[in-house]
This record gives C-alpha cells, sequence and structure tokens, in this order.
C-alpha cells in the first residue's frame, strides 16, 4: 500500500498481462472544481474495488472510464479503446451506475429485455430472464419498476449490467439499499464473474464492504489516487496509524502533561475544556486513561474518538497524518 | 489484449432501423403523462371552443369573412401558440428528461448509431405533437369555415409548423437544461413578437413558413413574408432534418450522468 504521491501508473495485477483498464495522468475539471486529478492505474481481470468517502471521485471516474463524459486531461482506453468513440466496446462494457432513475412505468421484465435488446442480444427475452434470475428478481411480476424499493431497483440495475455478458463491469455503490442476504449474493456474483476472467471494478465508502468485495483496492480521495494495493495493507495502514481522541475532563493541562510524561500520547492539544490526544496505542490508552485521571485529580467527563471511520482513514493517506 | 471471458450469449450488432424502432417505442411511452395529456388537450379544447364561437357569431358583427376569421385565428392562435407550446412541452422533454433524470445511459452507453436515436427521439415526439394539435385546430377551422379551402390550408400548415417546431425543440432539450423556459422564451419573444413585426424575422421563424402557406392556399393577407407553398413546406422541413442530425452530434457529445 503507497500513500500519496501516487506512483506512476501502477503495474496491473498480472503484470505481462495487457490491462483491460487503463487510466493514464487522468484529470476531470467541472467549471472550477477538480473531480479527478492526475489518476493513472491498470487493472486486469478479477474484482478491484474502488474505495472512498462520498464526493471523492469515484462516479466520476467509472464516467470518465465508460466514456459517459471526456477527461480534461489525460487519457482513458478500455480493452484498448475510448469508449466514447468505440461503439464495439460500448458493447463490451456493463455499467450500473449510482443514479436511480429508471424507466419507471415499464416492469422489470421489459426494462431489462429493452437492455438486452439495445445491446443487440440473440433472443433478448431469455436473456431478461435469466438476468433477473442472477439478481433473485422474478421475471413475470408485472408490476411498473416506479413501485419498486431502492433495493429491488439496485437488483434490476444490476441485471440490467449483466445482460450483454460484459467483458469489463463497473458497479458504483452496488450494494446501497441491499439487505445482508442479497449483499452476500451480489458479492458471490461477483466473484464469480471475476473469476470468469471479466475485469469487475466495484466502487465502496463503507471499508468493511470492500473486505468483502476484492483484495485489490484502488482508494481515491479528494479526486486523487491515494493509495493502491491490498486490503489487508489498508487494514493495516489504518491499524498502525496515530488515533486522535477527544478527552472532556475539569483540568485538561494536567491530563495533558501527564499523558505525554507517561508516553501514552504522542501529541496533545488542548481545545477550551476539552483535550485532544494522538496516541499509537489505542488499547493501552483504553487501560491508561481512567486511572491516570483519578490519580492526577482530573474528573473525566467522556472520551470520544474523533478518527475511527473510514474519513479519518482517507485524511490521513492524503495529508499524511 | 488481455484474456477475456468468452461471451455465452450471443449477440448481433444493432441495424439503424431496429435502434430506431426501440428508440421510438421507449421514448413514446416515457413522454406521454396522464398529466401532460389533460393539461395538453385542455389548450386543444379552448381552441376548438375559440373556433366554434367565432364559427356561431353573426357574419354581420365581424369586421371579416369567415375565411379570413378562421385564417387569422390559426396564425395568432394556433401557429403562435397552440403548436409550439405542445411541441415544446412534448420535444423538448423526449431528450432532456431522459438526461435529466439519468435514463438517457440506457441508450448512450450501447453499440447504438447516433442518429436512429435522434430519429427515433423525433418520431415519437411527432407522434404525440401531431394529433394533439392538428386534429383541434383542424376542427376549429371547420367549425369557422366549413370550406375544403381553408381546411386544406390549415391542414398542410399546421402540419408543416408541427414538423419543424418539433424538430428544433428536440434539439433545443438535447442542448439545454432548462430547455421549457428558454423555448417558451423563443416562442414568445422571436414566433410571437419578432416574426410578426418585419419580413426579415419571419425568414427566420417557423411560424413565417406556415403562414405563408395559409396566405397562399386561401389568399388572404397574414401580413408576413410571402414565399411560394413549396419553400413554405421545404423550409421548416429542412430545419426539422438539420435540427435531427445536430441532435446526433449533440448525442455524441454529450455528457451522460
Amino acid at each position: 500500500m503507497s500513500a500519496l504521491p501516487p506512483p506512476p501508473p501502477p503495474p496491473s495485477a498480472d503484470p505481462g498481462v495487457e490491462p483491460m483498464v487503463q487510466l493514464t495522468n487522468v484529470s476531470k475539471v467541472f467549471g472550477d472544481v477538480v473531480a479527478v486529478s492526475d489518476v493513472s492505474f491498470a487493472v486486469g481481470p478479477g474484482v478491484t474495488a474502488l474505495l472512498g468517502p462520498n464526493g471523492a471521485g469515484k462516479s466520476t471516474l467509472f464516467r470518465l472510464l465508460c466514456g459517459l463524459t471526456p477527461p480534461s486531461k489525460g487519457e482513458v482506453r478500455v480493452l484498448g479503446s475510448d469508449a466514447r468513440r468505440d461503439r464495439e466496446v460500448r458493447g463490451r462494457i456493463g455499467l450500473v451506475g449510482q443514479e436511480d432513475g429508471l424507466f419507471d412505468r415499464l416492469s422489470a421484465f421489459r426494462f431489462v429485455e429493452i437492455a438486452a435488446a439495445t445491446h443487440g442480444m440473440v433472443d433478448p427475452a431469455r436473456v431478461a430472464v435469466e438476468s433477473l434470475a442472477e439478481v433473485d428478481l422474478d421475471a413475470d411480476d408485472p408490476k411498473p419498476l416506479g413501485s419498486y424499493s431502492k433495493g429491488m431497483r439496485q437488483r434490476v440495475k444490476v441485471a440490467t449490467g449483466l445482460v450483454n455478458d460484459p467483458d469489463v463491469l463497473v458497479l458504483d455503490e452496488p450494494l446501497a439499499g441491499l439487505d445482508p442476504v442479497q449483499r452476500r449474493r451480489m458479492i458471490s456474483l461477483f466473484h464469480r464473474l471475476g473469476d470468469e476472467g471479466r475485469c469487475v471494478l466495484v466502487s465502496s465508502h463503507v471499508l468493511d464492504e470492500v473486505a468483502k468485495i476484492g483484495s485489490r483496492v484502488l482508494v481515491i480521495a479528494q479526486g486523487r489516487l491515494a493509495a493502491t494495493g491490498d486490503y489487508r495493507d489498508l487494514r493495516g495502514l489504518m491499524d498502525d496509524r496515530p488515533h486522535r481522541i477527544r478527552l472532556s475532563v475539569d483540568d485538561p493541562r494536567a491530563l495533558a502533561a501527564r499523558l505525554i510524561e507517561s508516553g501514552t500520547a504522542v501529541a496533545v492539544r488542548i481545545d477550551g475544556e476539552a483535550l485532544v490526544a494522538d496516541t499509537l496505542d489505542l488499547d493501552r490508552f483504553g487501560r491508561v486513561i481512567a486511572p491516570m485521571a483519578r490519580d492526577s485529580g482530573v474528573r473525566l467527563r467522556e472520551v470520544l474518538p474523533l478518527d475511527d471511520d473510514l474519513e479519518s482513514v482517507f485524511r490521513y493517506l492524503v495529508e499524511g497524518r | 489484449m488481455t484474456a477475456v471471458a468468452t461471451p455465452r450469449r450471443e449477440r448481433h450488432s444493432v441495424s439503424a432501423v431496429s435502434t430506431f424502432a426501440l428508440t421510438y417505442r421507449i421514448f413514446v411511452r416515457e413522454v406521454i403523462t396522464r398529466a401532460r395529456i389533460i393539461a395538453l388537450s385542455m389548450l386543444g379544447i379552448v381552441v376548438v371552443v375559440v373556433g366554434w364561437a367565432v364559427g356561431m357569431s353573426d357574419s354581420s358583427d365581424l369586421p371579416l369573412d369567415a375565411l379570413d376569421n378562421g385564417v387569422h385565428l390559426t396564425v395568432r392562435l394556433c401557429l403562435t401558440v397552440v403548436v409550439p407550446v405542445v411541441a415544446l412541452v412534448f420535444a423538448a422533454g423526449v431528450l432532456g428528461n431522459s438526461r435529466d433524470d439519468g435514463t438517457l445511459v440506457y441508450l448512450w452507453l450501447r453499440p447504438l448509431r447516433r442518429w436512429p436515436i435522434a430519429l427515433g427521439a423525433y418520431a415519437s415526439a411527432l407522434t404525440i405533437i401531431a394529433p394533439l394539435t392538428i386534429v383541434p385546430i383542424v376542427v376549429s377551422a371547420i367549425l369557422i369555415d366549413p370550406s375544403s379551402t381553408l381546411f386544406l390550408a390549415v391542414l398542410m400548415s399546421s402540419a408543416v409548423a408541427v414538423v419543424g417546431y418539433t424538430g428544433m425543440f428536440v434539439l433545443l432539450g438535447s442542448l439545454l437544461r432548462k430547455s421549457i423556459v428558454w423555448g417558451l422564451a423563443y416562442i414568445i419573444i422571436w414566433e410571437g413578437i419578432a416574426s410578426s413585426l418585419g419580413k426579415a424575422a419571419a425568414r427566420l421563424s417557423i411560424r413565417g413558413y406556415a403562414s405563408s402557406i395559409l396566405s397562399e392556399r386561401t389568399g388572404v393577407s397574414v401580413d408576413t413574408f410571402s414565399v411560394s407553398q413549396a419553400w413554405g413546406i421545404a423550409v421548416p422541413v429542412a430545419v426539422a432534418a438539420v435540427a435531427i442530425m445536430l441532435t446526433a452530434i449533440r448525442l455524441d457529445r454529450v455528457d451522460v450522468a
């Protein structure tokens, strides 16, 4: 796992094999907003997770990849071509976007059948039935999509993304709205597709979700590729980084001195009646803080971890702290 | 190239005709909503009621004869308000709505040519706009003056206007996000006011050509420039053809959500 600055184009998952998706120094600017900044990566067959907080640029990256928007700078190649220009390549991509828009007055079957027909599949009706079965939906359900729950709509979108047997399957937050059983089934489907030699790219902002989706991870934060590599390395990085804790106390100065003196904290900051401490050993900190406060005659009102979330990991990766 | 999974399912390239047919079916279904049909049918009913009221009036009360009345009503109400407004609502919505609600991607990210999509969008809008406008306008004309002269003139001029406006507004919907606002501004300022004030502006308006057909066939002057019937038909048709072509180019370059 490498923190910023990101390396030049990282190698494909399988060195020696030409990547199925390759981005080289890609940037995308919308007016004054830099959505994606100088991103380079290459991925081959298998499941790759794109991890990043909301607004990090994951969806924009996927839109670039599918050719839905052109890059402001750099080059995007999918199966060796630019999907925006190459009609044939567009037929080999499956996209499950984050947008909730569907043709709401159609049934799931009609919607997926139309998707198959627009991909030129022979016997679109059969393809629609098979694709809906992959996501546990009933092709005979006559209800319009407008009456479907968020989870069901999400599964319809995944079925639509599968109709053309895509070589590259791009899934933007595909597990959103699904119940735990459906999540497991969906993740197992992604792995099967990856094992078949397809390039499956899945985005998520939930770290634990990514742990199940794929071991190969691209971390994106603030539009930049913050890290690439194996999920286990990312997890390790989370565990190794300093943890920040906010302590509400009646005498922050006294407790701050004790924390530094004992080596329990590596840095402290007084914030009004609170003390913000950075520690490298969270377990030890938890064990000693109450006795230490008592021995120092300090009243401890609240202990609040400030960075026990994914955002802080990204911040750590991006800002190097 | 890397090893790619062998496709399990057979596929063929999608012909332009199939693309057109698929697009047409999708858009017709998406654009027709009960609320729109009711609201715009009311506009048609208003046209019929106005035609009935004018037709029932004692001709001695009116400054012009029935044919004149029919022509002027068609130009001022039908070609200036009814046709462009109905065309704007449906035509701009065909691609505009699907871009706004994110469903355009289901046609865009496909191995499909762009021009049959643009043509399908145009044809679907035309399918809805034509009966909603031409039928009440023609009925109104018959109620004013049952002669075949007015009937044929109104039928032709309104059909030509529908063809031209639909093309323009399909393009507008693909270009701009607030296409209804811009479209209404265009209808009021250019087609409504500017084209009735000067021949140069009328020459650059759909209404100018449609009115010209009406004038040519009935012999009633409508204060606009005059062109032959052939030109009156050809120019709006050409406008629609160019608009479809530009829509296809726009589809190729658009940012899809």
